[in-house]
């Protein structure tokens, strides 16, 4: 069984548990499943097998990611995404069918954007060796000051869209890349891991980092803008 | 009956849905009854949809340039194509 059946099964048995009380407490990281290939008549006339159904329909997540790896770049990333098309129906033939093309396709973004960059100013921001070194530390949620008492949760809604991204596009690359692989991208911590090429370890302590991070700033955006007091815990 | 502190420390992991399944089922067991930790389980939820929510509008925002893209690439496939033959 494919891990995407089998990922539909224990989502069919997470909707039929939801009735119960305990149904309320569950992960609730739904995966997205691949979106329809294009309708375009054109893309049927697209020779290399399977790359309409399999490549295509991810041109929107591909897109997403560039946006990120460019800082909100539209020109920068727009070129990304089509390098990294291009790129993929070149090497279409190495790619195993039926395999996961979405984090393929990320791969092959990332290599292209890193690529690029190297070229251009022949510098790629090297993580700090401290932060893969304390996955235990790193692996609790913050613990939000000595009460320990989650902050409010309503501050989220509070910011507008363009905060939360300008928050995103702050993070340094190492924990910006990772962050939106899993929390906007929806890949798994093995699929991240084969992406950025390292090890599981090192996805979860660069991404519980870069969400804490992520978090930090989100609510001093929200204590700027009023909507939470200064000190709270 | 795991502690507070596990529980914590797995939450990330419980909301990725990552956790082997009875590890999960520690995780729910615990923030089913905790009135400790489940605002802070409720507290990454909320980050979580917020996110969901500036990436789903960033990609009901894009359709155009979508469309535009796949075009553009699509067209440069049918020429990588007819150069190949």
């Amino acid at each position: 069984m494919s891990a995407e059946h089998l990922w539909e099964r224990v989502q069919m048995a997470w909707a039929m548990l939801a009735g119960r009380p305990a149904g309320e407490v569950r992960p609730d990281r739904e995966r997205v499943t691949r979106p329809p290939a294009p309708s375009e008549p054109e893309a049927g006339a697209i020779a290399a097998e399977g790359f309409a159904e399999e490549a295509l329909p991810w041109m929107d997540a591909v897109l997403g990611f560039a946006l990120r790896l460019t800082r909100g770049d539209r020109d920068e990333a727009e070129d990304l995404v089509q390098e990294t098309f291009l790129r993929a129906h070149r090497f279409w033939d190495s790619f195993e069918r039926g395999t996961n093309a979405k984090s393929w396709l990320f791969t092959i973004c990332r290599n292209t954007y890193l690529h690029g960059r190297e070229k251009a100013i022949n510098r790629y921001e090297k993580p700090a060796a401290d932060f893969d070194a304390h996955v235990e530390t790193l692996a609790a949620v913050d613990a939000w000051g000595p009460s320990g008492k989650a902050p409010d949760r309503s501050f989220f809604d509070s910011l507008i869209d363009d905060k939360v991204i300008e928050a995103i596009d702050e993070l340094p690359e190492e924990f910006r890349e990772v962050l939106v692989l899993s929390d906007l991208g929806d890949l798994k911590y093995a699929e991240i891991a084969e992406v950025l090429d390292v090890p599981v370890g090192t996805v979860k302590s660069r991404l519980f980092r870069a969400r804490r991070i992520l978090q930090d700033r989100l609510r001093s955006f929200a204590t700027e803008a009023g909507y939470v007091r200064e000190v709270e815990s | 009956m795991i502690s507070c502190e596990e529980a914590v420390a797995r939450l990330w992991e419980f909301l990725d849905g990552e956790l082997e399944h009875v590890d999960e089922d520690e995780v729910r067991q615990h923030l089913e009854i905790c009135r400790k930790c489940y605002p802070k389980y409720d507290f990454q939820r909320a980050y979580f949809e917020r996110l969901r929510r500036a990436e789903k509008r960033r990609s009901e925002r894009s359709r155009e340039i979508r469309r535009d893209l796949l075009r553009k690439v699509m067209a440069q496939v049918a020429e990588a194509e007819a150069e190949g033959r």
